[in-house]
């Protein structure tokens, strides 16, 4: 019963097998509707659209840069296991570069220097207009006013030059890995494994330093008097999480579909049952430290930002849900040997946890769409609606590029040298 | 070696089983899954690495640790949670044995889940990784001191490049010759009996001694702590941490330090610092004045009580005195004339009140109230022969104090909290809820028809005279013998 699988694909077929040419047109017309219900339920206002789409935004960006993740700490740990499911990883990775794109709308209202997104963006700007009455008495502090010593970093043209720098240097390393990879296919120079290996320290280093300081203007300054220092692990710790369902999902998919059937074992899904269980936990965990820190100190200018969202009826039930939804339930869905070598119930936990992950985000834009008013909208159900039509938009765009990247390419590694070692890899 | 198979035991050596040598992890797997088929069921296998798919092979069961562990877990939620609610929260009502320790930190709540996971969190994991350890232990039959397979010199082996398989002489299907043919059949390269030496169950004979030796020594600790409790020593003590003993720090009520320029660190001088203006101490914010004060809810005091404070202050610094520290016309109207809300008056309130009444009141008042009490009966005494100023305690019983209109209940209460004439204040050691008590108990004792000495004088003529409630010589009480 115990034969050792010789390292060779004996999938019938590794690839998309033109089964992307329909699907492209299809997706972006999926994509072109969705947005544009979300633009309707919205009533073609600029800002509650802008909103809900920075959420479905971060909610594609986190994928990608998750996936980026997975291909770099597996180069970095030398992982055998994982290098028939990498491939996947890889061009979800590569699609950050194409992402820029669908940030423009968003860049576009920055440089026009309206504060239709960013607050922080127009001249005269105080932290009166965002901080809620708590932090009033900020305003009176014996320092320079806060949006001046914010104003050195939040600015126009930092900002856009930052966005750029983010994008060129994700879309740079996933471009490396790709190709180093993509031509290890062709020649089966194992070089090429080493070579990604060597630069996978230095592009760590490299991705945790963007990754911080890309939540830190894309989501986090929205609320540009808030301070944490913990947010950008928070925006990590999801990113991986719903990297890693991403990542299952598709496989599963492809294997339902008849693509890389042999390729692709229960083991590697009980492993990446096990990283999505790890990571459920460690997104807990980081979102409890966040809200230990500032609730303990208990200082106006952290405690405004939870204010909103515990004590406000609305938003205290979307962080309720947050708590089991995001944490408990997908804890005790992932927990046991029976359950992650299912592929229904890790199916259900994947999409579970990718709305979740949805829902984190939204909890994290939305509030801030008019902090003073009330926030009726984004808490009715049409508010939802327009969230969700435009996360189903961006999905099938999403979609769309994943299969513009892939085309004709082979979904695993074909002269990996570590293929062996996936191919007859089996946990306990 | 044909008779001793017969019995599997001789006087030395016991039979524990036999062990099978292959030379490749396949055949090794074969040998299992044959071995599992024959019914065998006490069976191992030894290898110098993980091999997969032993473990359906030799039909082993997936290891119950999970649930050990999880189970663990969940109780050290319990304990975790438990155990800081027990100690924190303020309530000598969960045990009277154990008050609790009660501190406020930072402002939050005694028991407050946020503040309480991270303890939690951390007893989970400490809780869980013991159980994982110590129950693979347990589950593994550790700590095993000897091993018999380490008798076979081919064995060692097994953490080279040889795979092994052991069959017990406890299974049921064992048999010496038949087991060995089946093994040989299934491809065995060598096969070893697993003998298990009993000559070495003794102990050695020096190892008592030794042992008693060691556990005399251990006993030399204690008995130089015990005899050095209670001695003196003129050293010095040691100090191995002289920034803890020397800390850098103020104490409470001392002169805050100097700095380098020579000024005081603070303006005021002061080591403590004054609270926030406006802050309250915990527990103390006392807003309801009908329960705290006796004082109507509605009644606008003419000067509060931090200008009193700041008046108090101001005579002090400037030496003079204060004009409003001096007494004024009391408002009677402003005291509560019913007990307050959350006040309810019944037998358990009235036995409470002669409780407290008999502990702090009895002694000046007397039991009955009628001003009789030991202490006054020889301070009046003792003020008879000049040797002592003293005014008399008032009986209860008095017409004044049995008016309820010029001693309304919240004037009572008053009395009890801030003291009256040469009253002192109770407040510091009568509760608010003990303080209503007494007052009910009060009002009870009044109607019990007791009589005020001195009433059978003059009552009528006395009365309508006493204007001022302070005054206090119509209720002199005769001294008893």
């Amino acid at each position: 019963m115990h034969n050792t699988r010789p390292a060779k694909i004996t999938s019938p077929i590794t690839s998309l097998n033109e089964g992307y040419v329909r699907t492209i047109p299809l997706a972006l017309i999926v994509g072109a509707i969705g947005i544009g219900v979300s633009l309707v339920l919205c009533g073609f206002q600029s800002k509650p659209f802008l909103y809900n789409y920075l959420v479905a935004f971060c909610f594609v960006l986190s994928i990608s840069l998750g996936c980026l993740f997975f291909v770099t700490i597996m180069h970095l740990t030398r992982a055998g296991w994982s290098a028939t499911v990498r491939r996947v990883a890889e061009l979800y990775a590569m699609c950050t570069f194409p992402l820029f794109l669908l940030f423009l709308p968003i860049l576009l209202t920055v440089i026009s220097g309206t504060d239709t997104v960013y607050s922080w963006n127009v001249e005269g700007y105080t932290i009166h207009a965002d901080a809620e009455t708590k932090a009033d008495i900020l305003a009176n502090a014996p320092l320079p006013p806060l949006e001046q010593l914010k104003g050195a970093f939040l600015n126009k043209w930092f900002f856009t030059g930052r966005i750029v720098a983010y994008f060129l240097i994700w879309g740079g390393m996933a471009f490396f890995f790709l190709k180093n990879s993509l031509a290890q296919d062709v020649s089966g120079d194992k070089k090429l494994t080493a070579r990604n290996q060597a630069f996978s320290a230095p592009f760590m280093i490299l991705f945790a330093a963007t990754i911080v300081f890309a939540s830190f203007d894309i989501e986090m300054s929205l609320s540009p008097l808030w301070f944490s220092t913990m947010f950008p692990v928070y925006f990590f710790a999801g990113a991986f999480l719903s990297a890693l369902c991403t990542i299952m999902l598709t496989c599963l998919w492809l294997q339902r579909t008849g693509r890389v059937t042999d390729e692709i074992t229960i083991e590697h899904y009980h492993d990446l049952g096990k990283l999505m269980q790890g990571f459920v936990i460690f997104w807990g965990y980081i979102a409890f430290s966040q809200f230990l820190l500032i609730w303990y100190a208990n200082i106006p200018e952290e405690t405004f930002w939870y204010d909103l969202r515990i004590n406000q009826p609305g938003w205290k039930g979307l962080s309720l849900i947050l708590l089991v939804g995001h944490l408990f339930i997908p804890f005790f869905l992932l927990m046991g040997r029976g359950l992650r070598r299912n592929r229904i119930l890790l199916t259900i936990s994947a999409v579970f946890i990718l709305c979740m992950h949805w829902v984190d985000h939204y909890w994290l834009v939305m509030p801030h769409l008019n902090p003073h008013g009330d926030h009726t909208f984004q808490l009715s159900g049409t508010g939802f609606l327009t969230g969700i039509s435009c996360l189903v938009g961006m999905i099938a765009i999403y979609i769309a590029l994943f299969c513009l990247v892939t085309r004709n390419r082979p979904l695993v590694p074909l002269q990996d040298p570590r293929l062996g070692e996936a191919l007859n890899h089996e946990v306990h | 070696m044909a008779e001793e198979n017969q019995t599997n035991t001789n006087e030395d050596s016991k039979l524990v089983g036999l062990l099978a040598q292959f030379d490749d992890p396949d055949s090794l797997v074969a040998a299992c899954n044959n071995a599992r088929e024959a019914g065998y069921t006490k069976t191992d296998a030894y290898s110098p690495f993980p091999v997969h798919g032993i473990d359906p092979a030799l039909g082993i069961k997936r290891s119950i640790l999970p649930f050990i562990v999880l189970s663990i877990a969940l109780g050290a939620v319990c304990i975790g949670l438990g155990m800081q609610w027990y100690t924190n929260t303020d309530s000598g009502t969960i045990s009277p044995a154990f008050p609790g320790y009660p501190f406020k930190i930072s402002g939050k709540p005694y028991f407050s889940l946020p503040a309480n996971i991270p303890v939690t969190f951390e007893v989970i994991v400490l809780s869980s990784a013991f159980a994982a350890f110590f129950g693979m232990w347990i589950l593994n039959k550790l700590p095993m001191l000897s091993n018999p397979l380490h008798r076979i010199s081919r064995f060692k082996r097994a953490t080279n490049d040889k795979f092994f398989l052991m069959i017990e002489e406890a299974d049921e299907k064992f048999d010496r010759s038949s087991t060995e043919a089946q093994l040989n059949q299934w491809g065995a390269v060598a096969i070893d009996e697993c003998r298990q030496d009993l000559t070495d169950n003794v102990l050695p004979s020096w190892f008592r001694l030794v042992a008693l030796m060691g556990a005399l020594m251990l006993l030399i600790p204690p008995v130089v702590i015990f005899r050095s409790m209670g001695m003196t020593n003129r050293a010095p003590r040691l100090h191995f941490m002289p920034d803890m003993d020397w800390q850098e720090k103020s104490k409470t009520q001392t002169v805050a330090p100097t700095m380098v320029d020579g000024e005081n660190l603070f303006l005021d001088m002061r080591a403590m610092r004054a609270p926030v203006e406006g802050s309250v101490a915990w527990d103390h914010l006392n807003a309801d004045t009908e329960m705290h004060q006796g004082i109507k809810r509605d009644y606008k005091a003419v000067t509060s009580v931090s200008t009193k404070t700041g008046s108090a202050l101001t005579s002090l610094t400037t030496g003079q005195e204060d004009d409003a520290a001096a007494p004024a016309e009391e408002d009677l109207s402003k005291y509560v004339t019913a007990f307050p809300v959350g006040i309810e008056v019944n037998a358990e309130l009235l036995a409470r009140g002669q409780n407290r009444f008999n502990i702090y009141c009895s002694v000046c008042h007397g039991y009955s109230g009628n001003g009789d009490g030991l202490v006054n009966q020889r301070a009046v005494a003792l003020a008879g022969t000049g040797k002592a100023t003293w005014t008399a305690a008032k009986s209860l019983h008095d017409p004044i104090v049995k008016d309820p209109a010029q001693n309304p209940l919240g004037r009572l209460f008053d009395t009890i909290s801030n003291g009256r004439s040469m009253m002192g204040p109770y407040k510091s050691q009568i509760s608010v809820e003990d303080r209503w008590a007494i007052v009910a108990y009060v009002k009870a004792l009044q109607e019990t028809g007791i009589k005020p000495p001195g009433s059978e004088v003059s009552p009528a003529a006395k009365t309508p005279a006493d204007e001022a409630p302070e005054a206090d010589d119509s209720a002199i009480p005769k001294p008893t013998p």
